[in-house]
């Protein structure tokens, strides 16, 4: 029954992602219905894409410092370059092979350039499973799709 | 507030009459050997020195003067070194340089605040909260001393040392305070100014070792959790690969949403009528589930009419009132095997997934 909760709970998150993502998608195409040149598919992809996202970040809530980062970041479209990166002091003690991976990870994760590695960890994961669960989302829509 | 009030004197008739610069300068010259020669004895000009309110600055020699009276001289010396320059090439009614010896008169008020207590004479580790604040000072401070042996009985015969040994022994005090906690002894502690004690295993030696083991075990966990969540990464072994793997996943992942998003855009959008179509089965499954099936013919041609998002707002709402239904219906063991069969099967509903294709593509 544990289980069952536990997979209801995670299904839940996963159904509110989906449905979110839903409605942006059909917001998107409802845009603009009609056939595209190759320009504006691909501004649609980015925005899909962009959708995606968002409503991963919107289902998470601020609760996680990625989903701030991707909400934020969609908040002030213009993408503000050159945004000060703070590093933690622990990380510097670490061999270069490892922070070079660290920072890889950080530039990944998004909101992850402020964090230590340790709580970068735990973004990842986080992150990588809201990710997989919103790449499942996408791919049955995209299956769906294509079978009709 | 006499050097002040001179310079101020000064520039305004450097500005008025040109003749007079020689004997300015002569003056000027004066007043530096004056602040070369050596330290003052009085304490106004050690007021003027530091720039500071001239009761702040007599509570700081009058707290000071008893046992460190040649912690003074050398800092007022270090304080000629520094100010002189700020004389020579500025020489304006403000006081230069002034966040540096505002910093160091903030940090010797402190001090003489600490010393005003009584037990710091005697035990020198119990007032060391004050000085644990600033600990990074005593290294980015490039005047600071080597470390001595800080013994507590030897503390009378020290006092002759500067401040900043004073420091460095209340800093050493409160490591030895941790020692003592974790029962080390603490003559072992007072021979070698850092110790780097190799812990056997379970035992813990100081408060930063202790952070740093806890640290590497919170890594651990989260390396392991990553692990399993990372699929084909359960088999390698090392920190270095396990992160090469997690970025590629991630990679991958990332890349994977921007295909699966531009395979969503490529779509003819004339299935756009099937994405419609799509959300309205889910619900026309619902309805058909919980009410007399003669609803669903009136709520279906309202979603094919207009294409607006109002009525799937309403069905999703439905959706979500009757998730209780479907949690009864959890128990079902056929839910968890094919979750891919459609879509409708990411919703939070237990409906087995090949029921719903089956409707999926009765409707279509």
């Amino acid at each position: 029954m544990t289980s069952n909760r536990v997979f209801f709970n995670t299904s839940s998150r996963k159904a509110r992602c989906a449905r979110r993502f839903l409605q942006s998608l059909l917001r998107i195409r409802q845009r603009r219905p009609g056939s595209l040149s190759s320009e504006e598919v691909r501004q649609r992809s980015r925005r899909i894409k962009m959708a995606a996202y968002s409503s991963m970040a919107c289902t998470v809530g601020s609760r996680r410092a990625w989903s701030r980062a991707i909400i934020f970041r969609l908040q002030s479209r213009a993408g503000r370059h050159g945004r000060m990166r703070r590093r933690c002091l622990g990380v510097k003690k670490k061999p270069s092979r490892e922070m070079s991976q660290a920072d890889r990870l950080r530039d990944l994760v998004p909101g992850g350039e402020a964090l230590d590695f340790c709580n970068l960890l735990e973004e990842t994961a986080h992150y990588i499973k809201c990710l997989s669960s919103q790449v499942e989302i996408m791919k049955s829509i995209a299956d769906i799709y294509c079978r009709s | 507030m006499e050097r002040i009030a001179g310079t101020g004197g000064r520039s305004g008739s450097t500005g008025g009459e040109k003749e007079e610069i020689g004997a300015e300068s002569f003056l000027f010259g004066e007043e530096i050997q004056r602040l070369m020669t050596g330290p003052p004895e009085n304490g106004s000009s050690f007021t003027a020195l530091l720039g500071l309110p001239a009761n702040q600055a007599m509570e700081l020699l009058h707290s000071q003067e008893s046992d460190t009276a040649p912690a003074e001289l050398s800092g007022e010396a270090w304080r000629d070194n520094h100010m002189n320059p700020h004389k020579l090439y500025y020489c304006s009614p403000t006081f230069p340089a002034n966040t540096t010896l505002i910093d160091r008169a903030a940090r010797f008020s402190v001090f003489a605040a600490g010393e005003n207590s009584p037990e710091t004479s005697s035990v020198p580790s119990n007032s060391s909260h004050k000085v644990k604040n600033e600990p990074t000072d005593t290294d980015s401070n490039p005047n600071s001393l080597p470390p001595l042996i800080s013994n507590p009985t030897v503390e009378n015969k020290n006092q002759r040392s500067t401040k900043r040994k004073e420091r460095e022994k209340k800093a050493k005090g409160s490591t030895k305070k941790c020692k003592n906690a974790s029962n080390e002894t603490s003559e072992e502690a007072e021979k070698l100014p850092y110790v780097h004690v190799r812990a056997r295993r379970g035992q813990a030696t100081d408060s930063h070792s202790l952070a740093e083991r806890a640290r590497r075990e919170k890594i651990n966990a989260r390396m392991k959790l990553l692990q399993e969540l990372v699929p084909g990464c359960n088999k390698i072994s090392g920190t270095a690969l396990v992160l090469d793997e997690i970025i590629s996943h991630v990679q991958s992942l990332q890349r994977q949403v921007e295909f699966l998003s531009m395979r969503l855009a490529a779509v003819n959008p004339r299935i756009d009528f099937n994405l419609d179509s799509l959300l309205a089965p889910e619900s026309g499954s619902l309805v058909d589930s919980n009410f007399p099936s003669m609803v669903m013919p009136l709520m279906w041609p309202d979603v094919q009419a207009n294409e607006n998002r109002q009525p799937y707002q309403q069905l999703w709402n439905d959706d979500t009132l009757h998730q209780p239904v479907w949690g009864r219906e959890e128990d079902d063991p056929h839910n968890f095997i094919a979750p891919e069969h459609s879509l409708l099967s990411y919703d939070s509903s237990a409906n087995s997934g090949s029921l719903q294709s089956n409707q999926l593509k009765m409707e279509l």
